[in-house]
């Protein structure tokens, strides 16, 4: 509040106070006491600004105990209380309507921690059906059961999707950093989604992954796995993926290249985003092996390296190729490690 | 022959499981009573157990303490609760390993083998494989017939001993990229070509040119 808003927002109180201050003036002026026309005016004066640094005041202590508060809406339960009845009367009405508010916020929070563990829970139920239907597979004779295990693998893809777009709602209870070899987490996307990539006709190959990481195998092995299936998706002519990696200080930096048919210029700066699918995408649509383009890989890899404390960045040129590059933290700069 | 016990609650599962361990050369031991299963254990006396954390009544973790006092038998976790904490109160538990469904079988059948070779000191797989005259070395990565010896690349070692292993029998080029990706190396259909033709060229320098035949439109035969 600045002092000119004080005065526009008292403006037909303060005309009122200055007619009748300039009254009074008039009048003791006509009665000839010259003094006291200046202590009247002083008056005047010093109780408006007053007035104008006790609001002030109150107004900043409010504020900075809003500022200082996780949760906004627990608000009036924090503030000092208040000075006056017509004050009293606010905060009462504030705080009826922050206990509305918290109760919604509740209720919601509680729905989605319910909803959150339903989808874990299914997704685990699910996945013994499909084990199962894999053992099946296996008595199929070859073309049967590698065109089954392909369709197996891309319902897997799916489910694991779900799985790690409700986990990271709650990262907290499932992210476990621990030191990791590169080559394992390497083995285990590419293990996860060879139907799709033997499929695609593609070819892997790994460069200097004799290195250990701090991060979660499990979340570090789903973003490679999305990064592998965009690059199966996205393919060109005799698709070649490289997955590489090189020290950077102490850090490591993870670098996944194809050769497919990359992202145009103006779209790179949207790939991150929620549902962001891409003239690639759309041009790619329908299903099969390499279709269904969703917009969630990309995503939900980015909001998952934020927990990881990982780098991660693209660079593509169209018709060329894509280069996504994930930089693991070194140890000190993950502050829950150092604690463990 | 050895018994692996199979605790797992899925009846298509287990069955399954049961069909696929048998096929491989052991004998499995399936569970479908959960009331009392360490004494089950002690009686029929396994060599390995398959153990599912998700099961009916009681969890999988306290029952693998049960079993640890019962037999010496290891024990491998299957779950599909996937949750980095689940892992490490397995193994902490006295688990041997830790496999996540959906599994693959190759991996489920070399983490057994795996697990089995640490309990009991079996002798490593044979470094050795001789079939049609030709012998190869694993380790060395060396082939040798009539007396003449050619040194063999990753990828051609691993061709050669897929059809090796498969003597007699034709493979199909789908079957030896399946064979070659089990083994990280992930190659496509036309490096396959590449190395097939290598490989035919390297047999030709020992005097074998024709060992190994294209059989159109099914694939190899040694």
């Amino acid at each position: 509040m600045t002092f000119w808003e004080f005065l526009s927002d008292r403006l037909g109180r303060l005309l009122l106070l200055l007619l009748c201050t300039g009254l009074a003036a008039l009048f003791l002026f006509a009665t000839g006491t010259q003094s006291g026309i200046l202590a009247v005016l002083l008056l005047f004066l010093s109780m408006n600004v007053l007035d104008f640094f006790q609001q002030r005041s109150r107004l900043l202590e409010l504020k900075t105990i809003l500022d200082g508060l996780d949760q906004k809406y627990l608000f009036t339960e924090c503030a000092s209380p208040p000075k006056n009845l017509y004050e009293r009367q606010l905060f009462d009405l504030t705080r009826r309507a922050g206990r509305a508010m918290t109760g919604a916020v509740s209720n919601a929070q509680a729905a989605q921690r319910e909803y959150r563990e339903y989808v874990e829970q299914w997704v685990h139920e699910i996945k013994a059906p499909i084990t199962a239907a894999r053992l099946i597979c296996r008595d199929l004779d070859g073309e049967t059961r590698r065109k089954l295990t392909a369709e197996l693998a891309q319902i897997e893809a799916n489910i694991e999707r779900a799985l790690f777009y409700a986990r990271a709602e709650n990262p907290e209870q499932d992210c476990l950093l621990r030191q990791v070899n590169l080559e394992k987490i390497a083995v285990q996307a590419v293990e996860n989604h060879r139907s799709l990539l033997i499929q695609s006709g593609i070819q892997v190959q790994t460069e200097g992954l004799g290195r250990t990481v701090y991060t979660d195998e499990k979340w570090a092995v789903f973003i490679l796995g999305q990064l592998l299936q965009n690059a199966a998706r996205y393919r060109g002519e005799a698709p070649v993926i490289t997955i590489s990696a090189r020290p950077l200080g102490k850090q490591v930096q993870l670098t996944v290249t194809d050769n497919g048919i990359g992202i145009p210029a103006h779209e790179l700066p949207r790939v991150f985003e929620r549902g962001f699918t891409g003239s690639n995408g759309r041009k790619r649509g329908g299903r099969g092996p390499a279709g269904g383009s969703t917009g969630m890989g990309l995503y939900l890899c980015r909001k998952l390296s934020g927990f990881l404390e990982l780098g991660l960045e693209v660079a593509s040129e169209e018709g060329k190729g894509t280069t996504v590059t994930l930089t693991f933290p070194a140890r000190e700069e993950l502050p829950s490690l150092k604690k463990g | 022959m050895q018994k692996i016990m199979i605790i797992e609650d899925d009846p298509a599962i287990r069955e399954e499981l049961a069909l696929i361990l048998e096929n491989e050369g052991y004998t499995p031991l399936v569970i479908t009573e959960f009331t009392d299963v360490p004494s089950q254990a002690v009686q029929e006396r396994p060599n390995l157990i398959l153990l599912d954390i998700g099961l009916p009544g009681k969890d999988g973790f306290s029952l693998c303490a049960a079993l640890g006092k019962a037999v010496p038998a290891p024990v491998i976790f299957v779950t599909s609760r996937d949750a980095g904490m689940d892992e490490v109160r397995a193994l902490s538990l006295g688990g041997d390993d830790y496999i996540t469904k959906p599994y693959s079988i190759p991996v489920l059948l070399a983490r057994i083998k795996a697990v089995l070779r640490r309990s009991f000191g079996e002798p490593e797989p044979s470094d050795v494989l001789d079939a049609v005259g030709l012998r190869l070395s694993l380790t060395k990565g060396v082939v040798s017939a009539n007396g003449k010896a050619v040194e063999l690349t990753r990828n051609e070692l691993q061709i050669l001993a897929c059809l090796m292993v498969h003597a007699g029998q034709i493979v199909s080029r789908a079957d030896l990229i399946d064979t070659l990706w089990d083994n990280q190396i992930y190659i496509d259909d036309n490096t396959l070509s590449v190395n097939m033709t290598r490989l035919r060229g390297k047999l030709a320098e020992i005097g074998l040119p024709d060992a190994i035949k294209t059989r159109r439109g099914m694939g190899y035969q040694l």
